[in-house]
């Protein structure tokens, strides 16, 4: 099994997936930090200061007069309402929700990939690991060695689940270092407010959790982590179902693009909730946003990714075992 | 390639793996079994005022501080701001808390919330509009306006006011207050005329009020739209256009010293 592992481990290197992969989210962080510092700049223009405190007031007020247009949808209103009593409510405790600094650049930047950005980084290595084999026609010479057929998938299974690893902690090193180049390395201790409840009246505060940026950094990193899991697993489901790696790959890209336009107008179709690419935002419920659909929290969401997970690996092995490989 | 570096890049893939797992975890132990922390109050004194430079407008109110109709989205503040960089040569820092459809009671409200006192404290000069929904109340004023009812909406209002004002010099001894007074958008109207009595009534006391305190300048409004009044209102015929928030800017400018 081990000898397995370092097999797949070699493949993997050999193939410089991971190298491509850390060259994209370079560039992409690059071009993020850049627009969040013009963005800086801009607010600092805008209202002559950079004193957060008197920023944060603007928004609460500029928010404020969104909310008197009559012509909101609901969800949109009830959205501006809980991001306007957070916002209170951080400057009511005198904590600044956005400490400048590469920490709070890591955080808005996994927030912001972990339902697209990172997933397709995954699909990139993930999508091809089996039908590869197939394309290539090394799939023979694999199965004819005197190993178990369950073994050899799950050793290409636990290098994708090391590559994921990697790829995340990419992300993270790469976006530490390239950001805190424009707005330093501190802020690792700045505090943040977790465990606000969103209900039907609003915003429920009794449960906030004050928390050090980077206790708030790992965990987020952890629901990345999942996320990334599921979805590689998913489209290692697809690459030993599909032979072609192409058909394989638009089958998992359709199915991310359609999560992130269903989140924003599915609240009236329930069932979708149980869709796993709704269920991909777990950063959110750190955070305290409202969740796409009503009834959903984070243990519900992790438990419709698991069981998509399952199943996936069910089937994965399943069919593999079974195949006919000619 | 060396089978070190395989071994190497494994391993890393390992540990990450572990810690990531690990970070999984434990945001899902914080979600649900953390202990509720609440964060610590913090006292008035730190978030002191930082030293500035330049002048230090703010501006608090409802619609007409906002700027609503003004098609450049400036309003009175915004024109004023403009025309005192020009004049000042100095950098103009302009905090706008103005609120749509504010009342005098939700300005009451918004005064004593610590951060907005604080951004009061730190103005050289403060400018205030408030009163126009509590008397016209959306156009509804138009059509009831019998005195007794008119009486206690304006004795409520005029309560509020002094409170606002003695809660603007509580934070701030220093700074000018410029409180704008109420035009008559329903002039041209067929009950123009009792309305008119009935705003100018109001800006009577609104002017006594402000008179108690020092250094509050009470900016009447009134006579800029008495001619020709659909001129210089918004398509909504209760907010100024853009043009009447330039004539109102002009006029606070004028007061305006440094």
């Amino acid at each position: 099994m081990n000898k397995l592992i370092q097999n797949e481990m070699m493949k993997l290197i050999a193939k410089k997936r991971l190298v491509v992969i850390a060259l994209i989210i370079g560039v992409l962080v690059v071009l993020f930090t850049y627009a969040q510092y013009k963005e800086v700049q801009r607010e600092r223009e805008k209202l002559g200061t950079n004193d957060w405190r008197t920023i944060l007031q603007q928004q609460i007020v500029d928010t404020t007069n969104r909310l008197s247009s009559n012509r909101l949808s609901d969800e949109w209103r009830q959205q501006l309402q809980i991001s306007l009593q957070q916002k209170q409510y951080y400057l009511d405790h005198d904590i600044n929700p956005a400490e400048p600094g590469a920490p709070t650049f890591m955080r808005i930047f996994l927030e912001n990939s972990i339902d697209l950005f990172i997933p397709l980084m995954v699909m990139v290595i993930a999508s091809d690991l089996v039908s590869s084999e197939h394309s290539m026609g090394t799939v023979k010479l694999l199965l004819t060695r005197p190993v178990k057929r369950w073994k050899v998938l799950m050793s290409k299974y636990i290098t994708l689940c090391l590559a994921i690893s990697l790829i995340v902690a990419i992300a993270g090193i790469l976006s530490f270092l390239i950001s805190g180049v424009v707005f330093g390395y501190k802020g690792w201790e700045a505090p943040i407010l977790t465990g606000f409840n969103v209900t039907d009246t609003g915003l429920n505060t009794t449960d906030v959790k004050l928390l050090s940026l980077w206790k708030f950094l790992l965990m987020d990193f952890g629901l990345v982590w999942f996320v990334a899991l599921v979805v590689g697993t998913l489209s290692f489901m697809l690459s030993v179902l599909i032979n072609s790696t192409a058909a394989g790959m638009g089958v998992m890209l359709a199915a991310l693009i359609s999560g992130a336009i269903l989140s924003n107008m599915v609240s009236s179709w329930e069932s979708a909730k149980y869709f796993f690419m709704v269920n991909l935002r777990l950063t959110d419920y750190m955070q305290g946003s409202p969740p796409p659909i009503e009834g959903m929290t984070l243990s519900f969401s992790l438990l419709v990714l698991f069981i998509w997970w399952a199943a996936a690996m069910a089937v994965s092995f399943i069919v593999f075992t079974k195949k006919d490989v000619y | 390639m060396s089978k070190n570096y395989v071994r190497l890049v494994t391993i890393i893939g390992v540990v990450f793996f572990l810690l990531w797992l690990g970070g999984l975890g434990w945001a899902v132990g914080n979600y649900y079994a953390g202990k509720p922390e609440s964060p610590p109050q913090t006292s008035p004194q730190d978030k002191a005022v930082d030293n500035k430079k330049g002048l230090t407008i703010t501006a608090i109110g409802d619609s007409l501080t906002r700027g609503t109709g003004d098609e450049t989205g400036k309003g009175y503040v915004g024109v004023l701001v403009d025309e005192l960089k020009e004049k000042t040569k100095q950098t103009v820092q302009l905090t706008n808390l103005g609120i749509n459809g504010q009342t005098s009671d939700q300005l009451r409200q918004q005064v004593q919330q610590s951060e907005v006192g604080r951004q009061i404290q730190k103005a050289d000069i403060v400018l205030v509009t408030i009163g126009g929904n509590d008397l016209f109340r959306g156009g509804q004023g138009l059509m009831d306006f019998d005195s007794d009812n008119i009486t206690a909406i304006e004795k409520k209002y005029l309560d509020n006011l002094n409170f606002i004002l003695q809660q603007i010099r509580k934070n701030n001894q220093e700074a000018t207050v410029f409180f704008v007074g109420l035009y008559n958008p329903f002039i041209e109207m067929d009950q123009g005329k009792e309305m008119s009595k009935i705003v100018r009534h109001w800006n009577y006391d609104s002017a006594e009020v402000s008179a108690g305190f020092p250094k509050v300048v009470f900016v009447p409004t009134f006579d800029l739209f008495e001619l020709n009044v659909n001129d210089y209102l918004y398509t909504d015929k209760f907010h100024p256009n853009t043009k009447g928030y330039r004539l109102i800017a002009e006029r606070v400018a004028s007061l305006v010293t440094w």
